[in-house]
This record gives structure tokens, C-alpha cells and sequence, in this order.
């Protein structure tokens, strides 16, 4: 049985097609990095995933339910917990108040605002803070706690250390490797590639909107990534013809 | 001069009363509801048709009245602003000035041109009074108005603060399509709101009511005072809500003592002052002074 199954995906905006036909199964437990340059159409792809974008084409399947047509909020409720690009904290309310807005879904689980606290030590003192207010760093621990008070199956992370520097980015990873280590489906998006190689066990590719590479971090080299980032492959079957 | 005082605090509290629901709707689903006004007539209406008919007093008859306004504030969301806010910041004011026309006219049609009033259902509180010290009378009715402002108020304010509804809704506000990555339903969050605020406006209706009387167009001058009280008192801020219904009356005392056509004027000339004090004070482009001058931006 697959955690999360996409079939035959299609997003546009408006006239521009940014996901084409992609199709991928992701088992349970499996932590995968979704690599691609910007404008690949990763970030529409996990936001057609937890719903804040509806699909032209494809169905979702999450435990082998059917949530293509499911608003946001229910897919939350179904066990997907999306920390979208830029965090999108509530920054008009407290660390504590976005944590607490986590646990809408009231799904059962191990986390709860002390757990968070005991994962992110950073945001301790900041429990009362607004979050407008606080540091990149502390702002993207509490939007990972927020999605984790939600007791997901599938934890989507989109460019978690977009905007952060490399010692804050350190210690947000330092974090996650706690949450690695948990049976939570993890996908997440990492600019930096050895990063991304060192902590996921599958890495998929994206280009121009379609999946190019899907294979298991221990069988693929770091050139076969780089041609996948950049479209070399097809450059090299092109000439090769 | 001590009685003009508590005079326009009373009258300040009937002002922050009506401006409840209209400030709360401002600020936490960014609509201004030109409705607010008739949909508060609407009712005043009600409760008196329950008064005359069946012989409920208006009190008895909030019990029914305040869940009939929450319905129709939750259809109103669900019909119609959800739809409307969809295209933009304008079209729910347009949407809501129609529908302010239309419960107008349905009800001149329904009751016609006579005054209605909901004093003679209520027995001799509607002019009953304290008297504070000699000499001096405040009645009954508007301390009751102006201490049911203040806990509707002080409840609102507590309810957005403290509960997990009131952060659900003031999260839906600050961005629904976040609220709904969290888990929250927007659509729910917003209707809830709206029927919190419409449950607000059946009380004004009742305070509308047995203050004075009112007719199926009504409902014009009472937006315009709510509207001024939320502005003056900053949106966003409830209690600021409070302070701007005080202050409006007060500008009205002053205005009716300077003379005695000045009651109306007196409120407009200070809301006018106060929008243009913050134009010139606010820094940036156009369209951030005139959000920072109706004390949107927070």
C-alpha cells in the first residue's frame, strides 16, 4: 500500500501548463527530495498536493483514498501537512497561537505544543512572541511545528531553508533529523544538493514540469542529478541520435 | 455641561452598540457591509412584529430574534459575500449596497410608512431613569445600552482572543488560503464570524428600538453612525470601536451646543478631521494613506 499516490497529474495557470502528466508513488516512511530549478513546477506540484491548487488533470490518492477533489483543510484531516514556501505564518499572532492553529484537524498523535517545543529549543522563548517579529530561522521552525501539530502521515517541506543562513539552516536540519528518524513520509525540497543526497533515502527531478529522474539516493550519482537539473540528458539522446 | 457629558457617553455607548457588528465584520473579513444598517432595522422589525402580534416583550423576543440574524448572517456569508469577495475589494460593498435596497424596500412594502417603535412593549423602562445626583438623570435604557456595548465588546474581543474558534477566524482573515494548508475550513470560519456579527445587529436592532422610532429607511443613518464610530475608534481594535462611538457623540454634543441644527454635522465635521489628521500623518503612497487614514493597516 502506497502513503501518497499521484496519478497522471496536470496543473496549469491559466495558458501555462507548470505540472505535465506526473505520476509518482511514495511508500510509507520514505523521506524524498524533490529537486528541480526554480520555475520546474515543484512548488505547484505540492500545493496541487495539499489542495491550494486543483488539478486540470490526475487524481490524488492518500492510504488509497481518493482526495483529488477534497478541499485543503479535509486533506489535512486525511493526514497531509504541507509547510509551504515563504512559511506563511500567521504573523499578526503568536509562536504559540500559529502551533495551536496546527492542531485544527485535532488528528490523534504524539505532538503537541510542549513536544514542539522539546524538537525546536529555539522557539522556547519566543512562545508568546508575534511571529512577525522573529528571525527567519525561528519562523521556519515554527511553521514546521505547525504543520506537525497536525499529527500528519505525509509532511511536505517546500524550500525550508529558502531565505536562511547556512548556521540557521545547520540547526533547522539538526531538528529534522529527530523527525527523520520517525516513520512520517517526508518530501522535501532542498536547493542544496549534497544536503539534499545526505538526508533522503529517494530523489525525484524536476524539469519543465515533468518528473525526469526517479531513483533511489544510493543508486544515483551526482552527475545524473546535475544533468537532470539542467536538462542534459536531453541534450545528450538529442545529439546522440 | 456635566449632564451634556454623560449624556454623549450614553449616546456614545448606543453608537458602539450598532458599530459591533460592522466593525467586527471590517476587521476581521475585510467587508464593509453596507447592509449593516437595514439588516439592523430588519431587525428591529422582527421584534416588534413578535411584540404587536404575539405580545412578546423585545426581550424575550431576542431569544428568537438572535438566531434568525445568525442564520441569515450565515446564508449571507454562504451566498453571498463568499461569492462576491471572490472578485475583489469593491464588489462586497457593491453586493451589500443592493442588498441594503432590497431588504428596504421589501420591508416599506411588508410595513409601510408608519413609524414603529418598540417602547410601548417594554412598560415604564422606557422612561424610567437614575437619578445620579441631584439634579441629574441618566435613563435606564441607555445605561442598559451602553453596558450591553461593553460586554458584547469585552466578549467579542475575548472570544477572538482566547477560543480556538475566535484564532480560526482571525487566521481564515489574515489569509484563507494558509487557514486552509493548517486544516481550518475557511468557509465555516467566515460564515461563523458573519453569524457572530449578525447576532450583534439584533441587538441593535433592539436598542434602535426602544431608544426612539424607526421606519423601513431607517437603516441609512445608522450605518453612517457605525461606520463613523468604527473609523474614528481604528479597525481592528474593538475597544477602539467604544472609544470612537464616545468620541462621535461627543463631536455631535458640541455640535448641537453651537448650534441647534449642528447635532449632525458636528459628528461628520470631526470624522472628516480625523480621516484627514491620519492622510497627512501616514507616510507612504496613496493607497497605504487611505488604509492607514480608516486605520486598516495594523
Amino acid at each position: 500500500m502506497s502513503s501518497l499516490k499521484i496519478e497522471n497529474m496536470d496543473v496549469r495557470h491559466g495558458q501555462l501548463k507548470a505540472v505535465r502528466n506526473v505520476s509518482l508513488s511514495i511508500e510509507k516512511g520514505e523521506v524524498i527530495a524533490l529537486i528541480g530549478a526554480n520555475g520546474a513546477g515543484k512548488t505547484t506540484f505540492l500545493r496541487a498536493i495539499s489542495g491550494a491548487h486543483t488539478l486540470t488533470a490526475g487524481r490524488i490518492y492518500l492510504n488509497d483514498n481518493d482526495i483529488t477533489q477534497r478541499p485543503s483543510h479535509q486533506r489535512v484531516n486525511a493526514g497531509l501537512a504541507l509547510v509551504p514556501e515563504g512559511r506563511k505564518l500567521f504573523t499578526n499572532m503568536t509562536t504559540e497561537e500559529n502551533l495551536l492553529l496546527g492542531a485544527t484537524s485535532a488528528r490523534k498523535g504524539e505532538w503537541n505544543v510542549e513536544k514542539i517545543f522539546e524538537v525546536f529549543p529555539n522557539l522556547i522563548k519566543r512562545r508568546h512572541t508575534k511571529t512577525g517579529t522573529m528571525s527567519g530561522g525561528e519562523q521556519q521552525a515554527t511553521a514546521i511545528g505547525r504543520a506537525l501539530m497536525s499529527n500528519p502521515d505525509i509532511l511536505i517541506l517546500d524550500e525550508v531553508s529558502l531565505g536562511l543562513s547556512p548556521l540557521v539552516v545547520d540547526q533547522v536540519y539538526q531538528n529534522l533529523e529527530k523527525l527523520l528518524a520517525t516513520d512520517t513520509t517526508i518530501i522535501l525540497v532542498e536547493q542544496d544538493l549534497s544536503r539534499a543526497m545526505k538526508v533522503a533515502s529517494r530523489a525525484v527531478c524536476m524539469l519543465e514540469g515533468e518528473i525526469v529522474l526517479d531513483k533511489p539516493m544510493a543508486d544515483i550519482t551526482r552527475d545524473e542529478i546535475t544533468d537532470a537539473y539542467f536538462g542534459l540528458h536531453k541534450i545528450k539522446t538529442n545529439s546522440g541520435e | 455641561m456635566t449632564n451634556q457629558i454623560i449624556q454623549a457617553i450614553l449616546l456614545g455607548g448606543y453608537y458602539a452598540l450598532i458599530a459591533c457588528g460592522l466593525s467586527f465584520m471590517f476587521s476581521v473579513m475585510k467587508i464593509i457591509n453596507l447592509a449593516h444598517g437595514s439588516l439592523l432595522v430588519f431587525a428591529g422589525y422582527l421584534l416588534w412584529f413578535f411584540a404587536e402580534h404575539y405580545h412578546i416583550s423585545p426581550f424575550v423576543g431576542l431569544l428568537i430574534v438572535i438566531p434568525v440574524m445568525m442564520l441569515i448572517g450565515w446564508a449571507l456569508q454562504a451566498f453571498l459575500l463568499e461569492k462576491s469577495a471572490r472578485g475583489g475589494e469593491l464588489l462586497p460593498i457593491l453586493t451589500t449596497f443592493g442588498l441594503a435596497i432590497v431588504i428596504e424596500n421589501l420591508l416599506f412594502e411588508h410595513f409601510g410608512a408608519n413609524t414603529r417603535s418598540l417602547a410601548p412593549y417594554i412598560g415604564d423602562l422606557s422612561w424610567e431613569s437614575w437619578e445620579l445626583f441631584s439634579g441629574f438623570y441618566v435613563g435606564k435604557t441607555s445605561v442598559y445600552i451602553l453596558i450591553a456595548a461593553i460586554v458584547i465588546l469585552g466578549s467579542l474581543q475575548l472570544f477572538m482572543k482566547k477560543t480556538a474558534l475566535g484564532r480560526q477566524i482571525r487566521a481564515t482573515a489574515h489569509d484563507p488560503d494558509t487557514a486552509g494548508i493548517v486544516g481550518i475550513n475557511p468557509k465555516r470560519a467566515s460564515a461563523i464570524a458573519t453569524a457572530l456579527a449578525m447576532s450583534t445587529v439584533a441587538v441593535s436592532g433592539l436598542a434602535l428600538g426602544v431608544r426612539g422610532v424607526f421606519d423601513a429607511y431607517s437603516g441609512g443613518p445608522q450605518l453612517l453612525f457605525a461606520f463613523e464610530a468604527t473609523i474614528i475608534g481604528g479597525v481592528g481594535s474593538l475597544w477602539g470601536t467604544l472609544i470612537g462611538g464616545i468620541i462621535l457623540a461627543f463631536a455631535q454634543t458640541i455640535g448641537a451646543n453651537i448650534h441647534p441644527q449642528g447635532f449632525l454635522l458636528g459628528g461628520h465635521i470631526l470624522f472628516i478631521i480625523i480621516l484627514l489628521i491620519r492622510l497627512i500623518l501616514a507616510k507612504g503612497g496613496v493607497g497605504h494613506r487611505l488604509k492607514f487614514a480608516l486605520g486598516v493597516s495594523k
